[in-house]
């Protein structure tokens, strides 16, 4: 099957992160998206994955194909990304999560709000607890539960100097990682031999995109993924991952954007 | 002050004893494995609630004796594995880093004062 290159992102904060701006709903995400020529999202608010049935129906309003996710913060403050086909099993694992999430005294006003939205902007839940604490599950475990839970894991920004594997663990342990993911071009010490993928770690509007990669997808997964088929499309994100069959944002600069990745390029 | 007091002295509990007891110069107390390789000292002990198989390979790559583990956090079996291992020592207590800091600096503390961190 002849593949594509298209633009994905995978890394966004909507507003049930309490770090991010309020006007942060699903639907404005994958607006600015699809302006952005964005095709495939991910929704990854910290700890959790309450706006993910949201942000499917915002996805497919716009014609976008979601990835359901969440970026967990290990017992190390090590943030890892853990992507899902649906957003039932996204929620699933947010909801088992929950279980080893601290219940630290949190006050909206002082660590920000946290609000669950319908694809609408209108507000279905307020949570009572703090997402943005340190889970209790040290980083091995985390990634090897949302793994075993069928999820693409994704150490987040791992060249970060602040709750990444580099800043808290020193270098990348060996994990089940589909992917890793860097700001700017990492070092090998951090990359442990697996693909690269850029993110935008949007937590405000106008970052939307601003660090979106390329990845060669087949056109028939793309549709699955529009169309509800997530595990289909997820599988097949996955093996386009393992493969390294991606263009980062800094190796995309000079390159017209969404055209094919060159056969063979790193 | 030597890596075996850590234990028989300061009451830590020793979770990996095969190492080669001997003096300990100075310590350094982080929970940030990136400001560990870059400041700690060889020879040293480390005061840190990072619990996990990577404060092993940071320490033995600095050349760390010993590795106290603070605030009771859990330590992950395959860290004590690593940790035997490379021959560094481990131990636990329920105390701060705070705590153990204060505690170490009588005996450690002229092994670390003015020493520049390492480039
Ligand atoms: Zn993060
Ligand atoms: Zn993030």
């Amino acid at each position: 099957m002849r593949t594509r290159g298209v633009l994905a992102d995978l890394h966004n904060h909507s507003c049930l992160s309490p770090c991010a701006s309020l006007e942060m709903s699903p639907s404005l995400l994958a607006r600015r998206a699809r302006e952005r020529g964005i095709e495939v999202l991910g929704l990854t608010d910290h700890n959790g994955a309450l706006n993910c049935p949201a942000f499917a129906e915002a996805c497919r309003r716009e014609g976008i194909v979601p990835v359901f996710g969440l970026e967990a913060c290990s017992l190390e403050e090590v943030h890892v990304l853990c992507l899902f086909g649906s957003a039932a099993a996204a929620l699933a694992f947010g909801e088992r999560l929950l279980g080893s999430l601290p219940r630290l005294p949190y006050d909206p006003e002082k660590l920000g709000d946290e609000v669950v939205v319908d694809a609408d902007e209108g507000v279905l839940d307020l949570p009572d607890y703090y997402l943005g604490a340190a889970l209790e599950l040290g980083f091995d475990e985390l990634c090897l539960a949302a793994s075993g839970s069928g999820a693409l894991v994704v150490p987040a920004h791992v060249d970060r100097p602040m709750f990444s594997v580099s800043s808290q663990l020193g270098f990348l342990p060996p994990g089940p990682y589909a992917a890793v993911e860097a700001m700017r071009d990492p070092d090998p010490s951090l990359r442990g031999g697996f693909a690269v993928v850029s993110g935008s770690d949007a937590h405000v509007p106008e970052h939307v995109g601003r660090r979106a990669f390329e990845v060669e997808l087949d056109p028939e997964a793309l549709a699955a993924g529009r169309s509800g088929g997530g595990a289909e499309f997820l599988a097949a994100l996955g093996a386009a991952l393992r493969k390294g069959a991606v263009l980062p944002s800094w190796a995309r600069a000079g390159t017209a954007a969404g055209s094919p990745r060159a056969p063979g390029a790193a | 002050m030597k890596i075996s007091e850590l234990g028989t002295e300061q009451g830590f509990r020793s979770l990996q004893s095969d190492y080669a007891d001997r003096g300990l110069g100075g310590g350094y107390t982080s929970d940030l494995l990136s400001d560990v390789m870059a400041n700690a000292k060889s020879e040293g002990v480390l005061v840190t609630i990072q619990a996990h198989k990577n404060t092993v390979a940071v320490a033995s790559l600095i050349g760390i004796a010993a590795i106290v583990i603070c605030n009771g956090r859990p330590v992950p079996d395959d860290m004590i594995e690593a940790a035997r291992a490379e021959g560094v020592a481990v131990f636990h207590t329920d105390k701060s880093q705070f705590e153990v800091s204060g505690l170490l600096w009588p005996a450690l503390g002229a092994g670390t004062e003015g020493a520049a961190p390492r480039a």
